[in-house]
């Protein structure tokens, strides 16, 4: 009887591990922004934009490995040629990740600004717009930008949360936010800079558990066909 | 012997010579004193002589990302067009002041604004009375705007909400800089979409 019991608890186990084995794990997408020629915003102390988000952006690609994400950046070293926001766009809804995050630095303001598309939510349609592109995809966005903002206000890190019209941003079929990280003010004390590892391992811990919980809630609906360049604009405006 | 004549032209001479000399010194002084002074930048005043009016500013702050209503009074020229140059110029400016919320650096901001109707004037049967502004800004002040998401995204939403506040026929914004189409202002906000003004109240729907 007793190697029976034995049989049937490792099959049982074997079953569950192959189920976890086949549990497709979620694929993100992270964009640090600019890049080459293009060194975005000049920050203080003679540090490049396009430096802190690639830091960033190796930061955040190991917190999100250790929680089970697999992770596609546009880039992971500086390029010769500056990136244009079509072509990132074009890996990203090639790549048809769950989520993309555009990575961000600046001098102003105060925490984490997370910015999702100011774009009209609309409905998928069988030719998605290029200037366009991301609007069916808003819903998805702002809960996923709600996700991380709770997630900073666990970590005690400013969050300020808005709508903007940013390339690739709006391009995106994916849900997505840009992720802007901006000194962090001390009470009494000098502001930490975007640079400090410290203040961005926070970031991107806080980032992971939120899309550790966002991954856990009901999928989305399917996307739809991915947007090129090529496709004809319909009109910019929103 | 020098005769009386010639000792009093001498004199003569010689005290005009200390009076040019000591005025040549005096202007080189005041010119050293202009050219050293910093150049105050900021746009001429409308004309003191036109009656002021009441305006809706709105203006924007860095800290909690949000734009706020404020009321001025301020004398605009008659001019539609003039009109809107000088409001913005005038809300532009006013983030060059100590201790603003959105802190801008001073200078020229906007060459012209052009209110265009989104209906073709050859359309005499249409009762749509909304118009576009065009806003041409200028390369400096975009290539001395702070560069950032949320500072660049609030100047635009500043000068988008500021016209359609005293403009309400302006449902649209597009921007130019320098009379022609730029990608961003400070290589984050998109310039190349038209601003819709009705739908650019959004704020931030949470946040801490």
């Amino acid at each position: 009887m007793l190697p029976l019991r034995r049989s049937i608890v490792a099959t049982l186990f074997l079953l569950a591990t192959a189920a976890a084995a086949q549990q497709p794990r979620a694929t993100i997408l992270l964009d640090p922004a600019h890049g080459g020629p293009d060194a975005g915003a000049h920050l203080a102390n003679n540090v490049l934009e396009k430096d802190v988000t690639l830091a960033f952006a190796a930061r955040l690609r190991a917190a999100l490995g250790g929680a089970n994400f697999a992770v596609l950046t546009t880039r992971d070293a500086d390029p010769a040629a500056a990136m244009p926001p079509d072509q990132r766009a074009g890996i990203a809804n090639h790549a048809r990740p769950a989520a993309c995050l555009v990575l961000h630095a600046t001098d102003s303001g105060n925490g984490v600004h997370l910015v999702a598309s100011a774009l009209t939510a609309g409905a998928s349609q069988r030719t998605i717009p290029w200037d366009t592109a991301q609007a069916a995809s808003i819903p998805q966005s702002l809960a996923l930008a709600i996700q991380i903002d709770a997630a900073f206000v666990r970590a005690r890190i400013p969050a300020l949360l808005l709508r903007a019209h940013l390339r690739p941003l709006d391009n995106l079929t994916c849900p997505a936010i840009a992720i802007e990280l901006a000194p962090l003010d001390n009470p009494g004390g000098s502001p930490t800079p975007v640079t400090d590892p410290a203040y961005q391992q926070q970031a991107a811990e806080a980032i992971a558990r939120a899309l550790t919980a966002w991954r856990a809630q009901p999928a989305p609906p399917p996307a739809p066909q991915p947007a090129s360049p090529a496709t004809p604009s319909t009109g910019a405006a929103p | 012997m020098i005769p009386r004549y010639q000792r009093i032209l001498f004199w003569s001479l010689a005290a005009a010579i200390v009076l040019v000399a000591a005025f040549l010194f005096h202007a080189h002084r005041q010119t050293l004193r202009r050219l050293a002074a910093p150049a105050d930048e900021t746009p001429i005043a409308a004309p003191g002589a036109t009656s002021t009016q009441d305006v809706t500013l709105y203006l924007a702050n860095d800290a909690d990302g949000t734009v706020a209503p404020s009321q001025a009074s301020l004398a605009l020229p008659d001019d539609p067009t003039s009109r809107a140059r000088t409001l913005l110029d005038h809300l532009l400016s006013s983030y060059a002041q100590p201790g603003s919320a959105h802190p801008l650096q001073s200078g020229p901001a906007v060459e012209d604004v052009f209110l265009v109707p989104n209906t073709p004037s050859t359309d005499t049967h249409s009762t749509d009375k909304t118009e576009t502004a065009i806003v041409n800004l200028t390369s400096t002040f975009c290539d001395r705007h702070p560069s950032g998401i949320l500072v660049e995204t609030l100047t635009i939403r500043s000068i988008v909400q500021t016209l359609h506040a005293d403009f309400p026929r302006v449902t649209a914004v597009r921007f130019l800089v320098d009379g022609q189409p730029r990608e961003t202002l400070a290589g984050h906000a998109d310039l190349t979409r038209t601003y819709s003004a009705t739908t650019e109240n959004q704020q931030p729907t949470a946040g801490n």
